[in-house]
């Protein structure tokens, strides 16, 4: 990747003589709107190692110095000789005169590195720590959560992870990938990454017939492992809920959970001639109120 | 940005672990944020979690408190925050995040 020259003024939105308190306080203001715990843009975490990093520089008097005669000879040389190869700039010019290696690693700009040394930051900031948890959701089918098996996912990082998904995992739950959320800080071990399940829900809706609801009937219902043949009590209204024991979600520590059918009337949407004389004649001679006792 | 540092975009692992897992002393937590114990009672003593097993004398804690704490320190470190303050914006964020899960879950569809 091509070395671009780096304006950490313009990344913080501060004028090329702002004080120190200045500088401080537009990082602030920058790293409350991209701290990558306060904000999930999936930019957020870049642009807030930018400002951090061009804080880093501009927040201390020898880094700033080194920096701002940088620029101005970088300036100085666009404006002798038009739209000039900073690479070039660099590595033939101002940059081996003014690096200094400071140690192992750092996790800022190439910029950043060249100009002070791998781990200058390391040597700025004070002590390794933890990185970023994350979170994700990891959507499954019904089957898919009680059978368990193995299931490849892309993150909002771009990375594609293959998850082995444990049998009886259930909706909220969350699944913890240890090691996978975001990198350490100075030698810290990286976070968690965390996928949060949501599943089918466990209940199965089950249409039935006025007169199925009414009078009772035996019908099929899909379950996890099949059909199942259910008895739909006589008397049913719409919501009634049917318990089918041991035909739900596998459990953690063995054993199934239970599937529930939610009775749901549905009526014909254009009824047939006698279709229609029945129910007239039902509304005729019946006496059931459904909206008794309501007001 | 630069693509010096990025991680493999294909990584495979060994069996996925449940975030239910066993509750863990105070140094593994410690060890698991990278800081130190003392700064784990510090955090402890302010409210940003509490042990949910154990003794007074040998506190167990859930896992998942070492990206709690880790993420309150970061909050201090990079925004000048004070450790009340950290521990205080992790809660709001938790709250916030039930919020938006409750509100997700309220508008899915429901076949």
């Amino acid at each position: 990747m091509a070395l671009d020259y780096k304006d950490y003024y313009e990344v913080l939105g501060v004028a090329r003589d702002a004080s120190k308190d200045d500088t401080r306080r537009a990082y602030r203001k920058l790293a409350r709107e991209y701290h990558p715990d306060l904000n999930q843009d999936s930019d957020a975490e870049e642009r807030f190692k930018e400002v951090g990093e061009a804080y880093e520089v501009l927040s201390d008097p020898s880094k700033r110095d080194r920096y701002d005669r940088l620029g101005a000879q970088w300036r100085a040389r666009q404006q002798a000789s038009g739209a000039a190869n900073f690479e070039d700039f660099f590595d033939q010019g101002f940059g081996p005169d003014v690096r200094v290696e400071f140690g192992d690693g750092a996790a800022f700009s190439e910029f950043f590195e060249r100009l002070f040394g791998e781990g200058a930051v390391a040597s700025a900031r004070t002590g390794r720590l933890r990185g970023l948890d994350r979170e994700a959701v990891l959507e499954l089918s019904l089957e898919d959560a009680v059978a368990g098996g193995r299931r490849r996912l892309s993150l909002e990082d771009g990375r594609s992870l293959e998850v082995n998904i444990p049998a009886g995992v259930r909706e909220g739950q969350r699944i913890r990938l240890a090691g996978q959320g975001g990198a350490g800080r100075d030698g810290g071990p990286p976070g968690d990454q965390y996928l949060q399940v949501r599943g089918d829900d466990l209940d199965v809706e089950l249409a039935v017939a006025p007169w199925e609801a009414a009078l009772g009937a035996t019908v099929s219902v899909p379950t996890l492992t099949g059909t199942a043949r259910v008895r739909v009590p006589a008397g049913s209204s719409s919501g009634r809920r049917l318990r089918l024991r041991g035909r739900g979600l596998a459990k953690q520590r063995g054993g199934h959970g239970d599937l529930h059918v939610i009775v749901r009337i549905m009526v014909p949407e254009h009824l047939s001639e006698q279709d229609r004389e029945l129910f007239e004649k039902l509304a005729d001679v019946s006496e059931f109120d459904p909206r008794q006792g309501q007001g | 940005m630069s693509a010096r540092g990025r991680r493999s975009d294909t990584v495979q692992f060994a069996p996925a672990e449940h975030a239910e897992e066993q509750p863990v002393e105070l140094a593994v937590i410690a060890r698991q944020a990278g800081v130190r114990v003392s700064l784990v009672r510090h955090y402890a003593s302010f409210g940003l979690f509490e042990p949910c097993s154990g003794t007074s004398d040998a506190p167990l804690f859930e896992p998942r408190c070492a990206g709690r704490l880790a993420k309150a320190e970061r909050l201090r470190r990079d925004l000048g925050l004070n450790y009340a303050g950290a521990v205080l914006v992790c809660e709001l964020l938790d709250r916030i995040r039930e919020l938006e899960d409750r509100t997700d879950r309220d508008l899915e569809p429901r076949a």
